[in-house]
């Protein structure tokens, strides 16, 4: 089992990533999780045809420790098994708090033992506001963080602000980097500011992904590229990414 | 107006909390332990959990967590007080707990603690505690964790004479300081069984870290099960679960020591015995391994059964599925009302239904130090002794 984290800031692309990405591994033979670590609750939302899932957050307030795996985890397009860990109410409560509570619910459910994923993958909101959204990076959860960034001056300072944290928990037994993901916007320098900031942060660009109409198409579709589009040159993108992904995790025969 | 709110208590106390479970299993270690929490609440821990404050030296503090700490997440302060602590003391190991504050910020504190050791190189602990759960929890995690972490492989040594066992799960939340910890040690003793070393009252570090060569492991109380399941998946050692309470249970006991020494199996003397199917019986409050206990040396004595209620979150393997798992005054009351008799700590009596008696037995992890003096010497015949002075 791999486990990984996509982090980047605010709409850069990460929940689109990752339900591609799922998709792709899913087409290789893998058996996927996927856990949105966002109180927005939508990054598996296109693996289900934009249906809304119910959260571990609101399934806890229901129901409490009686809640089980079956409800939290559903099964989406390819067979991807989908977690939204949800939050507050906006502008009340903790979402860090509970980010904490809805992961730990999951493991005092065993969910990796009883599903046994080959990849898991925590898509987490934007920026690392506080303690509870590095949680998906804490020992016992993603071994390795990606960062998602185009060539934009904002998303260049996220990646490297949340590189910065990442490097910080080090010394606690936390995730290691596993690369950049260059998402396209199509802005000037875009490649080499991205590849000075890899340099800067002692990494990589594990993968580009091209500025796409098709991304938005499927969007309005409520679906990935890969089930939208499946034969399209994008689709194709996103599978690359996902050999690549793979291999900067070092699991390239997974 | 009738209050009606269910897991309410507005009588009853709450079990110590887990966070003091920690600090009074690793108290005699040399270990340095650390709460998490703000300044005065160690207060809780020295002067109602902790009975060996005053006449036992232990390196046990207070993180002195601040709201400013807790807003920013300045995790970096706790790491450098706990690498001065260290430097300072010199302490065999770190240990640091959490409390509610810590909990709902999220701290991970066991990443603190992979920080604090990298940077001092002393072994160090991080325990998710919350303060929410009992001392059970805290207790049984803290022994678990310092035998993973230090007890060396042995070398398999062959027997001679009666089995050689150690005592698990003793502290004082549940064994007090009255000598009942001195009375078992004597007991087996004098029955011919070495006492390797005690979890942890009275036992030097290198007595502890002989642990692996014991043949049998005795588990005294529910924080000692967690402990015992390592030694035997370390070491191999099965073990036995209960409290030699009385004669004639004293007797089976020690049969059941030598017979899992024999068979290599883990045994339940104190398991087993009968369970009320209907009409009144007594009813046993309290944590499971003594209440078990207690239960067959009370059938062993009058030949009656009783019914056994923890609101403990452990069970030690001890409980019969007719047991009850409760907590709640209301749910408690109502259970001591079908019942004819109650054995459980004082308090306990301030919710009792009139007209059913009362066996006061004090327990240190309930109601502090407030009837210390009435805890009896609860093992051998010592508790023959006792069990006369209820009438019973
Ligand atoms: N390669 C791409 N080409 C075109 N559009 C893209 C591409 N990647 C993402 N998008 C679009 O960008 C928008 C934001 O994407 P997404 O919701 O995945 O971002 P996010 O990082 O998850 O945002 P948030 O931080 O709010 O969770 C979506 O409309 C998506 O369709
Ligand atoms: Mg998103």
């Amino acid at each position: 089992m791999i486990k990984m984290a996509i982090y980047g800031k605010g709409g850069i692309g990460k929940s689109t990533t990752a339900a591609n990405l799922s998709m792709a591994f899913a087409k290789m033979g893998l058996k996927v999780m996927q856990i949105g670590c966002d109180p927005k609750a939508d990054s598996t939302i296109n693996l289900h045809g934009g249906r809304p899932l119910t959260t571990v957050l609101d399934l806890v307030r229901q129901k409490g420790k009686a809640v089980t795996l079956e409800e939290m985890v559903t099964v989406g397009d390819g067979g991807v098994f989908c977690v939204e860990a949800g939050g507050p109410t906006p502008g009340m409560g903790c979402a860090g708090r509970g980010i904490i509570a809805a992961l730990e619910m999951l493991e005092e459910k065993n969910a990796f033992a009883v599903y046994q994923p080959d990849v898991v993958l925590y898509d987490v909101l934007g920026d690392v506001v506080c303690g509870g959204f590095a949680m998906p990076i804490r020992e016992g959860y993603a071994e390795k963080v990606f960062l998602i960034t185009s060539g934009e001056n904002m998303a260049i300072h996220a990646a490297a602000n949340i590189a910065m944290a990442v490097e910080n928990f080090a010394d606690r037994g936390y995730a290691s980097l596993g690369g950049i993901i260059l998402n396209h916007r199509n802005v000037p320098r875009e490649l080499e500011k991205v590849q000075e900031l890899a340099e800067d942060v002692h990494t990589g660009i594990v993968g580009e992904l091209p500025l796409s109409s098709l991304v938005q198409q499927a969007d309005e579709m409520q679906q990935t590229v890969l089930q939208a589009f499946p034969d399209s040159e994008m689709a194709k993108e996103y599978e690359k990414l996902a050999r690549q992904v793979l291999k900067a995790c070092g699991k390239e025969n997974l | 107006m009738q209050l009606r709110m269910k897991q309410s208590n507005r009588i009853l106390s709450t079990y110590t909390a887990d966070v003091s479970g920690v600090c009074s299993a690793l108290y005699e270690m040399g270990g340095m332990t650390v709460m998490h929490d703000a300044s005065g609440c160690n207060s809780t821990y020295n002067t109602h959990d902790e009975p060996r404050w005053y006449n036992m030296p232990s390196m046990v503090y207070i993180s002195g967590l601040t709201e400013t700490e807790a807003i920013l997440g300045d995790d970096e302060k706790l790491a450098r007080d706990l690498v001065d602590g260290i430097n300072g003391l010199h302490p065999r190991f770190c240990a640091v707990a959490g409390t509610p504050i810590p909990t709902m910020m999220g701290i991970d504190l066991s990443g603190i603690a992979r920080l604090v050791e990298r940077r001092t190189g002393t072994p160090c602990f991080g325990f998710k505690t919350t303060g929410m759960q009992s001392y059970v929890v805290g207790a049984s995690m803290a022994l678990e964790a310092v035998a993973r972490r230090f007890c060396p492989e042995t070398p398999k040594k062959v027997r001679s004479g009666k089995p050689s066992v150690n005592l698990l799960g003793v502290t004082p939340l549940d064994f007090s300081v009255t000598g009942t910890v001195e009375a078992l040690r004597s007991l087996l003793t004098e029955n011919g069984y070495p006492v390797c070393s005690c979890w942890a009252m009275g036992s030097s570090w290198e007595e502890l870290m002989q642990a692996g060569n014991a043949d049998v492991n005795l588990v005294v109380s529910s924080a000692g099960l967690t402990l015992a399941k390592f030694f035997r998946e370390k070491y191999g050692t099965p073990y036995v679960v209960g409290i030699p309470m009385g004669e004639a249970l004293t007797g089976e006991y020690l049969a059941e020591i030598d017979n899992a020494a024999e068979t290599g199996e883990n045994r339940y003397p104190v398991k087993g015995g009968k369970i009320p199917t209907n009409g009144k019986a007594a009813l046993i409050i309290g944590e499971a391994v003594w209440a078990a206990s207690m239960r067959r040396a009370y059938e062993l004595s009058t030949g009656k059964p009783a019914k056994i209620l923890c609101p403990l979150e452990l069970d030690g393997e001890t409980l019969a599925p007719e047991d009850l798992r409760i907590t709640g005054e209301r749910e408690i009351g109502a259970e001591m009302a079908k019942s004819d008799l109650v054995i459980a700590d004082p308090i306990y009596e301030y919710v009792l239904p009139k007209g059913i008696s009362f066996v006061r037995f004090p327990h240190e992890g309930y109601s502090g130090r407030i009837w210390r003096k009435e805890i009896p010497v609860f093992v051998g015949k010592d508790w023959d002794t006792w069990w006369e002075t209820t009438n019973f």
